[in-house]
C-alpha cells in the first residue's frame, strides 16, 4: 500500500510540470508533480493533448471504414488493434474466417507484440540513461518491420486485417523470414541480458522502484505485463482464449514484487513466449484454404444489439464495445484501452517516491498516450 | 549482498556489458546512408493510389462508378465522369485525390470493380502548399503518356 507520508507545510510544496513535451514521457503526457524537496507528494496526470475523437469517428463511418483508425490508437501495436476490431465485428456479424487467415493473423499479431516490447525495452533503457541497447533493440525491431512491411505494405499503421481474413496472403519468403528472425532474436537475448538485465546500474534504478501491489492493481484495473509483474497470472489469451490461442502451448510469465524490474523481466519473457507461439503457428499453418472470406458485404450491417470483445494487446486487456441499431454505422463505439488504467495507478505509486524514480516508473508502466487520448 | 561483493559483481556486470558493445563493433553496419543508397521497396508497398494502364486499351478502365469515393473513410477521392452517348458506358473525366488526408487503408483499391486502381511506388513526395497534394490522376496519366 502507498507509503504514509507526513503532510508537508504548504509553502514547501513546489509544483513541477513534467511534460507535455518532456523527452521521457513517451508522447504528449503531462504530469503535475507536487514536490517536497526531492519527494513527490502528489502526482496528477493530465490527459487529452492527443485527442482525435476516434470513438466519435467510429460512429459516423461504416465498420469497414473504421479499420484504419484502429491502428492509429496504439501505433506501436497497430496490428493487434486491427486484429481485435476484426474479431469483434466478426463475432458481432457471425462471419467465418478461413483457418489459414487465422494463422496469418496470429503470427503477424505476435510479431507486432514483440516489436512493441522491443521498442519499450529500448526506450525504457534510454530513459534510464543507457543509449546503446536502444540501438540494438531498434535493429531487431527493424527486422520485424521489414517482415510486416512485406505482407502489409506499411511499417506502422497496418490496417491489414479485414472482416473474414486479411487483405493479402503471405508467401514462402515471409515464412522463411519469420523463422530466421525468431532464431536471430533468441540469439540476441543473451546480449540483452548481459548488457541490461545484469547491469548493476539498471538493477539499482529498477529494483523495489514503483512497486504496484496486487490489490492496488485490482483497484485501478491494471492489466497486461504490469499486472502480471505483480504476480497475478491474468492474460486474456489464456483466460478467454480467442482466435487460436487455446491451441498453442505458451506460458504466462509472472513476477513477484511488482516493481519496475519485474515489469522488465515479464516483458522480456513475453517476447520469448510470443516466439514460441509464432513457431507453433508456422509449423501448423495450412498451405491452402484462402486468406479472406469473400462473402462479406462491403456495407456490412450487423444485427441490432451490442457486442463486447476483449483481447490482449501489448499493454493489456483491450476491448471494443459496439452497439448496432441495424444500420451500416455503429450506434456507439467504445474502446477500453489498457494504458488509461495503467497510467492512473501512477497517482498512487508515485506518492512518496523521488523525482528521478518517477521517470523510471513512468517508463516501466509503458503507456502509449494516443491510445489513452484516442 | 555485502558491500564489497556488490562492488565486485557490479563492476563485473559493467565489463560484461562493455564486452557486448565491443563485440558489436566488428559486426556489419546495419544502417543505410539514405539519399546515396536506397533500399528496395517491399512488394506490397502502399503509396498513394494511381490509375493502372491496361495494355489492351492503352488507358485506364475507370467507369466513374464512385465506389471508391463512397468507400473512402476520409473523403479523399472525387470522381467525375460523363456518358458520351446515351448507350455508351460512363467514362471518367476527372479523378481527384487529396493525398494529404489519405490514410492508405486500401479500401478504394479493394472496392474498385474494374481493378483500375493500384498503389504507386512513390515515396519521395514534396510540395509547397497543401494544394500540391491534390492531384487529378487522369490528367496526370494523360500528361505522362503524351
Amino acid at each position: 500500500m502507498p507509503k504514509p507520508i507526513a503532510p508537508p507545510a504548504v509553502d514547501r510544496v513546489y509544483t513541477l510540470n513534467l511534460g507535455p513535451q518532456h523527452p521521457s514521457t513517451h508522447g504528449v503526457l503531462r504530469v503535475l508533480l507536487d514536490l517536497d524537496g526531492e519527494f513527490i507528494v502528489k502526482a496528477d496526470p493530465v490527459l487529452g493533448y492527443g485527442h482525435r475523437g476516434h470513438e466519435k469517428m467510429g460512429e459516423n463511418r461504416t465498420y469497414k471504414q473504421f479499420m484504419p483508425n484502429t491502428s492509429r490508437m496504439d501505433y506501436l501495436s497497430g496490428l493487434l488493434f486491427n486484429h481485435g476490431f476484426a474479431l469483434a465485428v466478426e463475432k458481432f456479424a457471425g462471419i467465418d474466417v478461413p483457418l489459414r487467415a487465422k494463422y496469418i493473423r496470429t503470427i503477424c499479431a505476435e510479431l507486432n507484440r514483440i516489436s512493441s516490447h522491443l521498442l519499450w525495452f529500448g526506450t525504457y533503457v534510454m530513459d534510464l540513461g543507457g543509449f546503446t541497447p536502444f540501438l540494438y533493440a531498434f535493429d531487431d525491431r527493424e527486422n520485424i518491420l521489414d517482415i510486416l512491411d512485406r505482407v502489409t505494405g506499411s511499417r506502422l499503421t497496418y490496417s491489414y486485417c479485414r472482416f473474414g481474413g486479411v487483405c493479402q496472403d503471405v508467401d514462402e519468403t515471409f515464412l522463411e523470414m519469420t523463422k530466421t528472425f525468431i532464431d536471430r532474436l533468441r540469439s540476441r537475448f543473451s546480449d540483452y541480458h548481459n548488457l541490461v538485465t545484469k547491469n548493476i546500474i539498471f538493477i539499482h534504478r529498477t529494483r523495489n522502484v514503483g512497486v504496484i501491489h496486487p490489490e492496488q492493481a485490482r483497484q485501478f484495473g491494471v492489466t497486461g505485463p504490469n499486472l502480471r509483474a505483480c504476480g497475478i497470472p491474468f492474460d486474456v489469451r489464456k483466460m478467454e482464449p480467442y482466435e487460436l490461442y487455446d491451441q498453442f502451448d505458451f506460458e504466462i510469465p509472472t513476477g513477484t514484487n511488482g516493481d519496475a524490474l519485474d515489469r522488465y523481466n515479464v516483458r522480456l519473457e513475453e517476447m520469448e513466449q510470443s516466439c514460441r507461439i509464432i513457431e507453433q503457428a508456422l509449423a501448423r499453418m495450412p498451405k491452402g484454404g484462402g486468406y479472406l472470406n469473400r462473402s462479406v458485404s462491403s456495407r456490412l450491417t450487423p444485427p441490432k444489439g451490442e457486442v463486447y470483445f476483449a483481447f490482449e494487446s501489448a499493454r493489456g486487456l483491450t476491448a471494443y464495445y459496439l452497439v448496432s441499431d441495424g444500420s451500416p454505422h455503429p450506434y456507439r463505439c467504445h474502446i477500453r484501452v489498457p494504458s488509461f488504467s495503467n497510467l492512473h495507478v501512477l497517482v498512487d505509486v508515485l506518492r512518496g517516491t523521488m523525482v528521478a524514480d518517477a521517470i523510471s516508473i513512468l517508463g516501466s508502466i509503458d503507456v502509449v498516450i494516443p491510445e489513452i487520448d484516442r | 549482498m555485502g558491500y564489497w561483493k556488490e562492488i565486485v559483481e557490479g563492476g563485473w556486470s559493467l565489463v560484461e556489458g562493455m564486452r557486448v558493445t565491443v563485440r558489436r563493433l566488428w559486426r556489419p553496419v546495419v544502417t543505410v546512408q539514405y539519399p546515396r543508397k536506397q533500399l528496395n521497396l517491399s512488394p506490397a508497398y502502399r503509396g498513394h493510389i494511381e490509375l493502372r494502364l491496361f495494355a489492351d486499351t492503352g488507358t485506364h478502365k475507370c467507369i466513374a462508378c464512385g465506389a471508391c469515393q463512397r468507400a473512402c473513410p476520409s473523403h479523399v477521392i472525387r470522381v467525375q465522369g460523363i456518358k458520351p452517348h446515351m448507350k455508351s458506358p460512363k467514362k471518367a473525366t476527372h479523378y481527384f485525390i487529396d493525398f494529404s488526408r489519405c490514410s492508405l487503408c486500401g479500401l478504394c483499391v479493394e472496392t474498385c470493380p474494374t481493378q483500375t486502381l493500384q498503389y504507386s511506388r512513390e515515396y519521395e513526395l514534396e510540395g509547397d502548399s497543401r494544394w500540391s497534394s491534390v492531384v487529378d490522376l487522369i490528367a496526370r496519366q494523360e500528361q505522362s503518356r503524351s
